[in-house]
């Protein structure tokens, strides 16, 4: 059972109307009852002297000691519900004789003075008056003559107004409800429009508008918060700015030195191909140089070319050329260039039409086969397959498969597996693949098959979106 | 279910504060008076003295019935009076805070000092018995004045800071 409002503007507005009609009803209700009190107590003086004055104007008439007729003329003197006793003696009319109370009786003959009680019954407030009837001596002293007076007097009419009056402080109480609620209004418009701005900053800052900030409004708590997350906000993009500065640095770095070693490395592969021609010629030891020479030769081209394809994955600047192409085609061209066909066996259900990249299509399927030739060990089998929205191209070999502790990396650039993955690669075949097939918006994934062999998964979607 | 019964706790206080409450026995005012078996008249004995005299008339009466029976003169009782006897005495009395106004079927010369210290006793002493303040004063009205006849009076046995209202 939830019924707390979760709002924080509801919850300011409950609790401020809440208080303010508290504090109002409260003092209403004090000033209704004090009110009461001084109402019931005025009546009650009024009623009691009109009693005394009635029975004293009647006493000095009175025969002493009284006779039943004179306790029926002070009786009548009276009025109303009354009791009048004298020892065995009495005279009683009306409903009043009947709510005499013992406490009421035993005030009256302990005591010289007139009592009063309120009593309540059958729904109607009564005031009890209770006195005895004393003599006065001519020096001034007084001592009880014995006879007693009882008389009820009906309250209603009080008891109305004093209802009037409560009715009115719960008026009054409920009257000050709409001012409250207007005032909490204000107070929570004041207080919750920053903290929205705030939220909207801080949204902003989220989405990656590290430019958002808010005014500070005010010297409150707020105003110290907000003056706290715009200082937060301007680091933050102060160091995202020095970390993409940095970024870009190592990128261009990497970049400009492939660049530049392009034009010695391609002088270099000429001269390489001259040697080469001349190397039959050479004495056996000077022609295994040669040889080795012109085979690192080859792979320092390898590795700048790479290195360069790197270069533009990371400055965004690969382009993607898609035509209508069969995979199944693609691949077997792909492995015939390389002489292949005969090591690796093909598996396809028969046409899969995609576009994709034929260019960047080949530099991928080449890295996934000569990557299981070299490192994974016979039988290479590649299987072909489609679902609705992609084509798969799933790769595996009967090699040792890869170690747990290598599937986390084996995309990274220039990782090489322990022992098993030494070789002529360069680290960057596997990395420069799964940009390629990002480029075309598919996933490549690396695991281990069911019989041991590493397994690598190709899903390209169908139809790939031109870039540029 | 606890909120309701609070609530309900403080709905009844509020409504149970409102209206007549019965309340115990208090203390008011003065008890009324004015009952006596009888009334006090001021005569004087062989000496000339003021005394005060006790008639068991069966109630105490109004100041103008004890002046009027003052004047009837003391009766057998061996105490004399101040007051020359008139052949139809009745007194009449009018009664204002702090004074009582007595008029009297008497020329000043009829009433001796002593004697109109009578009048002035009686009546205040039945003012005092019905409840009335003693600092009250006592004016004589007489069918032929005399100067200074109707100055206000008190009793020289009735001290005005007795108990009583």
């Amino acid at each position: 059972m939830r019924w707390w409002p979760r709002g924080l503007r509801v919850r300011l507005l409950a609790a401020c109307a809440l208080v303010a009609f508290a504090a109002a009803g409260a003092a209403a209700w004090a000033g209704a009852e004090s009110a009461g009190d001084a109402l019931l107590a005025s009546h009650g003086q009024q009623l009691t002297r009109t009693v005394t004055d009635q029975v004293g104007a009647v006493t000095p008439s009175l025969s002493y000691p009284p006779d039943q007729a004179t306790l029926d003329r002070l009786r009548a003197a009276v009025g109303g519900d009354t009791l009048v006793t004298y020892r065995g003696l009495r005279s009683a009319a009306g409903t009043g004789p009947g709510l005499v109370t013992p406490e009421l009786r035993d005030a009256v003959r302990d005591g010289n003075r007139l009592v009063t009680q309120r009593v309540v019954a059958g729904g109607t407030p009564w005031l009890l008056i209770g006195t005895p009837v004393v003599i006065t001596a001519v020096d001034g002293t007084r001592r009880p003559s014995g006879i007693e007076v009882y008389t009820a007097r009906d309250l209603t009419g009080v008891d109305g107004r004093i209802d009037d009056l409560t009715r009115s402080a719960i008026g009054a109480a409920a009257l000050s409800l709409p001012l409250a609620a207007l005032l909490a209004l204000l107070a929570a418009r004041s207080v919750l429009r920053p903290v929205r701005e705030l939220r909207d900053t801080a949204g902003r800052l989220a989405a990656g508008d590290l430019g958002a900030r808010t005014a500070p409004v005010g010297a409150d708590e707020l105003a110290d918060l907000t003056v706290t997350i715009n200082e937060m906000a301007g680091s933050v993009q102060a160091s995202m700015a020095a970390m993409r500065r940095m970024q870009a640095d190592a990128r261009r770095f990497a970049a400009d030195a492939s660049h530049e070693l392009r034009t010695p490395l391609s002088t270099l592969t000429a001269v390489m191909e001259v040697l080469a021609d001349t190397a039959d010629d050479m004495e056996p030891d000077a022609r295994e140089s040669a040889r080795l020479a012109i085979a690192e030769t080859r792979r320092l081209v390898r590795l700048a070319e790479d290195l360069m394809e790197v270069s533009r994955f990371d400055a965004g600047t690969a382009a993607l050329r898609v035509e209508e192409i069969d995979l199944a085609v693609a691949v077997r061209e792909s492995l015939r260039a390389r002489g292949w066909l005969d090591r690796v066996e093909v598996e396809a259900p028969g046409p899969l039409p995609v576009r994709a990249d034929r260019r960047r299509l080949d530099v991928v399927v080449a890295n996934l086969a000569g990557n299981a030739l070299r490192h994974g060990g016979p039988p290479v089998r590649v299987r072909l397959g489609a679902t609705p929205g992609e084509v798969w191209a799933e790769v595996t070999d009967g090699g040792p498969g890869l170690a747990a502790s290598a599937l986390p990396h084996v995309f990274e650039r220039f990782w090489k597996a322990g022992s098993s993955r030494t070789g002529p690669g360069n680290g960057l075949g596997l990395a420069i693949a799964l940009e390629n097939v990002r480029l075309h918006g598919g996933r490549l994934t690396a695991g281990n098959a069911d019989g041991g062999g590493a397994r690598f998964l190709l899903h390209l979607p169908r139809d790939a979106q031109e870039t540029r | 279910m606890n909120r309701a019964r609070s609530a309900t706790v403080v709905a009844a206080l509020l409504l149970g504060g409102c209206g007549v409450q019965p309340s115990g026995v208090t203390d008011a005012a003065e008890a009324p008076t004015g009952i006596a078996p009888g009334v006090t008249l001021y005569f004087l004995d062989q000496n000339g003295t003021l005394r005060p005299q006790q008639r068991r008339s069966g109630r105490l009466g109004t100041v103008a019935e004890a002046v009027t029976l003052l004047l009837y003169g003391p009766g057998q009782s061996g105490l004399r009076t101040g007051i020359s006897p008139s052949e139809s005495p009745r007194a009449e009395a009018v009664t204002t805070p702090g004074t009582i106004e007595l008029r009297l079927p008497l020329a000043a010369g009829e009433v001796t000092p002593p004697g109109a210290d009578q009048i002035v006793c009686t009546a205040l002493a039945t003012h005092i018995q019905s409840g009335g303040p003693a600092r009250t004063t006592v004016r004589l009205i007489f069918t032929i004045p005399e100067p200074g006849s109707d100055t206000p009076r008190t009793c020289p046995l009735i001290s005005p800071r007795a108990p009583g209202r």
